[in-house]
């Protein structure tokens, strides 16, 4: 094949100077044909839906009926409420960012960085509830922290005595204590490979200045960190304005509006769904996040990610003495609260004819035979399987293709690629949802994607490629362009040498980048509430309106299973695979 | 066996010319040496031959048959070429055994299973790493790793051996030792090969031939023994070790009969003969290089009969000394200029000490200031 033979293998970081240009010239049909066909499916799943964002918050009717374009949707955002629920995002985002980067941070040089008993074991706890769906920590909180029947409050009437509540989650505090909860795990695995990469001689060479062991952590390891915590803030905080769970389990109740949940309301909750407010809306957050996205950038400039290089090296650990049961304490008081407090409650639960009414009367099994014969969410658990199956798969190979041709190749036009694939990391889930629903509508009608199980999949895809190809690339960054040159030198042609070295050498990265692929489907709610319709629903859907409908004590059950399927996971990504490879 | 003639070739990257036209050829069974400092092109210009780089302009044959030819826009892939290359990282496969390793070519060429056994055991033999086929690769140590990518550079007999700077991830002593088999290996095989390095011992010690480069162009082709006594340019001399070069005027220059050239040369306060390669016109500036394990020395006053033999000589006072186990290095301020000089360390020479140096004609070269390579070297 012709790309293959007349490929110039990079040998520098692409785009160091343009070496392979003349070695393509234009004669390199078959490479501008791949190029091309990556540039359109990559542009069908972002430019498309966004630029029908902006269509839509243009035009005063939704896509198929009669109407005119004017700037209504626009000017119906700036109003004083809009204006609550912009300072809303914000502080809440800060308010559960900071904390939980200081939480992380503590963690992470307890793991990383001290003789605290049982670290490999700590740091596999601690990053569990990255794993668990929000949605169901969300409903576990529900039921324990409820003020007049949650579990905690009980405890605390039974303990002292008293009628009045002590904890109250459907506040302002229980959306930040629950973003809290999946926000530092993850920020926890964004610094954790920071604190080790650290090169010991460093901070010996700073002790052999004379700093103090304290002064020496504030001016080297901290400083040499900056990079790393200053992006993770950064993200984290961007993920806090996109995330939706929390806001609509514990805001809502509370008044307390947010952009996400004011969006998922004028679409779901007003007897006419104001379209054109809502895709404005949309394209108006994509505009706030394009310019944190761009200020992100220009604090790392322009590496949007801080890699680690995979050297070997062992850090100084730091004897604590007796003080390190405290830190092994803090690390499992972490765990209990964000993951055996509510999987505990939702094993409670799960066995009681109503939650909060714990007696021995109480007690059934009915739940689960009630679940088993759901046939609504027996099709969900198979849909969401589906998506999970095909999605990540699709997304993986999407992304390890775009990540081969942007790390590996000098081909024209894989910047664009670089950057398309990448558009969806600052498209919240909800936007992109809307921007989806519109772009399926506007299809022909002989591509029946709207309303059906691909429209989902579609969705999962672009939102997950971000991710993808960031795991890729590592991987293969990873991977020294000799190991390559070599077999193609002795005699394997570019197809055998992808196959038999870069598929060979970089599977354990595929398989942990479908795994977390697979996790974020099966939590996915923003969009699929958007996206689904009758028969193509997925199982944070029917859950959500399970929960709605009041039946907690089923959703106590099927959020047990789902437990079971992420411990057997994250099982087989750290046993199997064998591959600590960090997540993003 | 074939050998590899490369022909005018260039490789720009962007505006930057890392190889600038350059020839030379490889004899079959020959082993060449390119040598350079790095970033002079060497990498380039292997990596053009093995096919992983495409040549600018020019034209690169293997064995008679033109693999790349800019002009006509034809180019051979890598895979085709039938080469061997052992990389500076070594490149050996993290997730094969050292088996599958050396095996990899020869299951890419789809041979028989048995003939594959025994090759790959045969190979392995040769460099002395048979007890650990089926050890995983990444538990081997930088010199077996080095082995293993010989064995499997060899395996399948290719047409001709690249090798980038091979030793250079190795101490000290492991490198003069894989020098040395690898050279033994080589002969045995009597394979064609290409070998970059940027350190001279190794160059010289190892190849048939030398091709000098600096700046992406070649600087001289030619044995061990030419570039190092009879270099034709200063930046040749220079390459090697610590040389003194002083500057002088021909007095006279007679044909030794043999190609080469006796001058009579007069510098600053000294005067001699000395040999060139060609032939110097009277009264045309001339530079000497002597090397510092060239010049003799004796105490002032002691053997001044420089003028009978025809050899150089200078007095000066010792101002630097290093001792270096079976020799020391001296630096000796003349009226001519400070010379450098290595002397047997038994000679008991002192700091601060006057001694005559003297050079005899054979160990002083003439080049032609700012002589241009080009101009100069045998094609
Ligand atoms: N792919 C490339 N892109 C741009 N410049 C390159 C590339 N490869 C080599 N060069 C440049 O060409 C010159 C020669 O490099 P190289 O052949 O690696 O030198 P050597 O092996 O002698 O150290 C250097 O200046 C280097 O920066
Ligand atoms: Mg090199």
């Amino acid at each position: 094949m012709t790309v293959a033979a007349e490929r110039s293998p990079a040998r520098f970081k692409p785009g160091a100077r343009g070496g392979a240009r003349e070695v393509l010239g234009g004669r390199n049909i078959g490479g501008h044909a791949g190029v091309l066909a990556l540039i359109a499916i990559l542009a069908f799943l972002t430019v498309y839906p966004v630029s029908m964002l902006l269509y839509g918050s243009l035009h005063s009717t939704p896509p198929g009926t009669a109407g005119q374009f004017n700037l209504h949707g626009y000017r119906a955002i700036f109003t004083a409420e809009n204006f609550t629920v912009l300072s809303n995002t914000v502080v809440i985002s800060l308010a559960k960012t900071i904390p939980s980067l200081l939480t992380a941070i503590l963690l992470a040089w307890i793991v990383a960085r001290t003789d605290t008993p049982a670290r490999r074991l700590l740091e596999v706890l601690i990053t569990l509830p990255f794993f668990i769906p929000p949605l169901l920590t969300a409903m576990a909180w529900g039921m324990l922290g409820n003020p007049q029947v949650g579990a905690l409050n009980l405890l605390w009437k039974w303990l002292t005595g008293s009628d009045t509540a002590v904890i109250n989650v459907y506040s302002w505090g229980g959306v930040v204590w629950h973003m809290m909860q999946y926000s530092t795990p993850f920020l926890f695995l964004l610094i954790v490979d920071a604190f080790r990469a650290m090169d010991p001689s460093l901070e010996e060479s700073s002790r052999m200045c004379g700093a103090s062991r304290w002064q020496t952590f504030r001016k080297i390891t901290l400083a040499l960190m900056l990079p790393a915590i200053t992006s993770s803030f950064l993200l984290s905080f961007i993920r806090g304005i996109e995330s939706f769970e929390s806001p609509l389990f514990f805001g809502t109740p509370a008044g307390i509006t947010v952009f996400t949940t004011e969006l998922y309301n004028a679409i779901n909750h007003r007897a006419d769904p104001d379209y054109q407010y809502a895709t404005a809306l949309s394209f108006a957050v994509l505009g706030v996040m394009l310019l944190l996205v761009a200020w992100q950038w220009r604090a790392l400039h322009g590496r949007s990610f801080h890699t680690v290089t995979g050297k070997g090296y062992t850090p100084d650990v730091t004897r604590l003495g007796p003080w390190r049961w405290v830190t092994f304490a803090f690390c499992m008081l972490f765990f209990v609260v964000a993951v055996a407090l509510p999987v505990g409650q939702l094993l409670l639960g799960s066995f009681f004819r109503f939650f909060g009414f714990y007696t021995w009367d109480m007690l059934t099994l009915e739940n689960y035979t009630k679940v088993f014969q759901n046939g609504e969410l027996r099709r969900a658990v198979w849909n969401t399987f589906e998506l999970g199956l095909l999605g990540s798969t699709a997304t993986m190979v999407l992304g390890g293709i775009v990540a081969y041709v942007t790390v590996r190749t000098e081909w024209r036009g894989r910047r664009l690629i670089d950057v398309l694939a990448w558009l969806p990391w600052m498209t919240p889930g909800m936007v992109l949802g809307i921007g989806f629903l519109w772009a399926f509508a506007m299809l022909p009608g002989f591509v029946p994607i709207y309303g059906t199980i691909w429209a989902l999949m579609l969705a999962y895809i672009a939102l997950g490629t971000p991710v993808a190809v960031r795991v890729m690339s590592a991987a293969y960054q990873r991977l020294s362009t000799d190991l390559e040159e070599c077999s193609r030198v002795h005699g394997a042609s570019w197809w055998q040498t992808l196959w038999r070295i870069m598929i060979a050498l970089a599977w354990p990265s595929f398989a942990v980048g479908w795994i977390l692929t697979f996790f974020s489907i099966m939590r996915e709610l923003s969009a699929s509430v958007l996206l689904f319709s009758a028969g193509s629903e997925v199982l944070s859907v029917v859950l959500l309106k399970m929960w709605m409908n009041g039946e907690a004590e089923q959703v106590s059950v099927v959020g047990l299973m789902t437990m079971l399927l992420v411990i057997f996971f994250r099982w087989l990504q750290l046993r199997v695979i064998g591959a600590r490879i960090s997540t993003l | 066996m074939s050998g590899v003639e490369i022909e005018g070739v260039s490789r720009c990257f962007g505006s930057v010319v890392a190889v600038d036209n350059i020839d030379f050829k490889v004899e079959p069974g020959e082993f060449v040496a390119l040598l350079g400092p790095s970033g002079c092109g060497k990498t380039t210009t292997l990596r053009m031959v093995a096919g992983l780089e495409r040549n600018s302009r020019g034209r690169i044959s293997i064995g008679g048959r033109v693999v790349s030819d800019a002009a006509a826009g034809y180019f051979m892939a890598p895979d085709r070429r039938q080469l061997g290359m052992v990389f500076q990282s070594y490149a050996i496969w993290p997730h094969m055994t050292v088996f599958d390793n050396v095996a990899y070519p020869l299951r890419i060429r789809r041979r028989p299973k048995d003939e594959i056994r025994e090759r790959v055991l045969r190979a392995l033999k040769l460099v002395e790493m048979q007890p650990y086929a089926e050890r995983a690769a990444p538990a081997l140590s930088g010199g077996q790793q080095q082995r293993v990518a010989i064995a499997r550079a060899v395996v399948f007999e290719p047409e001709v051996l690249l090798l980038d700077e091979p030793l250079s991830n190795l101490d000290t002593r492991l490198r003069a030792q894989m020098g040395d088999e690898f050279r033994a290996l080589q002969r045995r095989l009597g394979i064609t090969s290409l070998y970059v390095t940027h350190d001279q011992e190794e160059a010289m010690s190892l190849s048939d031939r030398v091709v000098v480069m600096q700046e992406g162009r070649i600087l001289q082709v030619g044995a061990p023994e030419d570039i190092y006594q009879r270099p034709r340019s200063e930046a040749v001399a220079a390459f090697f070790g610590s040389p003194n070069l002083l500057e002088g005027e021909v007095a006279r220059c007679r044909s030794d009969g043999n190609g080469g050239f006796f001058l009579r040369v007069t510098g600053a306060s000294w005067e001699g003969e000395c040999r060139a390669g060609e032939a110097f016109a009277e009264g045309e500036p001339v530079i000497i290089l002597v090397r510092p394990e060239n010049v003799h020395v004796a105490e002032a006053g002691g053997g001044g009969n420089s003028a009978t033999n025809g050899a150089i000589a200078w007095t000066g006072q010792v101002v630097q000394l290093a001792f270096r186990g079976a020799r020391v290095s001296l630096s000796v301020e003349t009226p001519a200029q400070r010379l450098m000089v290595e002397s047997p360390a038994l000679l008991g020479v002192r700091e601060g000490d006057r001694l005559t140096l003297s050079v005899a004609p054979h160990g002083a070269w003439a080049i032609r200031p700012g002589a241009r390579p080009r101009e100069s070297f045998p094609p």
